[in-house]
């Protein structure tokens, strides 16, 4: 759960990436590190909890299953609760309505499909007012 | 001293629904305040009422036209909670009620205790971002 961090930062923007499958990790983490964005990844609940209580995060990337279906939806929701600021997306493996209904009750901002490219997603976190704008950084910005 | 109860607009053209929902939610310690049509929706915001929830109907005078309705209340300072219930989710509709930030989207039937539950925890999530100062 290291945060890989991207070299010469120059804002402190911070990704969490929830997906069980590494490559797809791994991927994501890198096209965030390249746009300047330190990218901490999990690839179980547990792990995605600690980050949670340990970084503040401005972006989230949550599979839709992490360990069974649907079981990212939920973690979604309380990504929102957690960073209400943060710009969550869900990957999940069609933007039908069912997933659009979920993302709308679980507080999800995006949905993107499956076969998204780490590009497209990190780009659609990019163009979100959550990275293009300040937000706040510290526990006591937050509450204010 | 008794606590202030919470205010909902409910919007709906089906006067059986938005009865209903007048019924069930003030037995449930609301002050509800029904609407039957969009426009009528649309006065009542503009009156400078607050609400601490709006639930809408998305077909009523046109097709999706309860999506003006939930960008208008999505505007309101401070910001109600607002769920659309509709019989007519379709991928148009749901999009944008996903690009607006509509809190809650139920489809019609509506399991009531689920409409219920969800909406208290979603006015109680709003209360305390607004007592943080969010």
């Amino acid at each position: 759960m290291a945060p890989n961090r991207s070299p010469n930062r120059t804002n402190d923007k911070t990704a969490l990436i929830v997906h069980p499958d590494m490559t797809v990790m791994s991927s994501l983490q890198s096209a965030f590190v390249k746009n300047e964005i330190t990218a901490i990844v999990a690839r179980d609940l547990p792990t995605a909890l600690l980050a949670i209580t340990q970084h503040f995060f401005d972006v989230v990337v949550v599979s839709s299953r992490i360990s069974e279906e649907g079981d990212g939806w939920t973690l979604g929701g309380v990504l929102r609760l957690v960073f209400p600021k943060a710009f969550v997306m869900m990957i999940a493996p069609g933007t039908d309505l069912m997933s659009l209904k979920n993302a709308i009750n679980h507080g999800v901002d995006e949905v993107l499909e499956g076969t998204a490219s780490p590009e497209q997603i990190v780009s659609t976190a990019l163009r979100s007012a959550s990275v293009a704008g300040k937000s706040p950084t510290t526990p006591k910005e937050r509450i204010q | 001293m008794a606590r202030k109860k919470k205010a909902l607009l409910i919007v709906d053209d089906e006067i059986n629904v938005t009865r209903t929902l007048q019924m069930v939610f003030e037995d449930e310690g609301y002050s509800v305040t029904p609407a039957y049509s969009c426009a009528e929706a649309l006065k009542i915001m503009q009156n400078g009422h607050q609400f601490d929830g709006v639930i809408t109907d998305l077909n009523m005078e046109r097709d999706d036209i309860g999506l003006t309705v939930a960008r208008r209340a999505l505007e309101l300072k401070p910001q109600p909670v607002v769920i659309i219930c509709t019989g007519f989710a379709n991928m148009s509709n749901a999009r944008q009620a996903l690009m607006m930030h509509v809190h809650y989207l139920a489809t019609k039937p509506v399991e009531l205790d689920e409409l219920k539950s969800n909406l208290r925890r979603l006015i109680a999530i709003k209360d305390s971002g607004q007592k943080a100062g969010r």
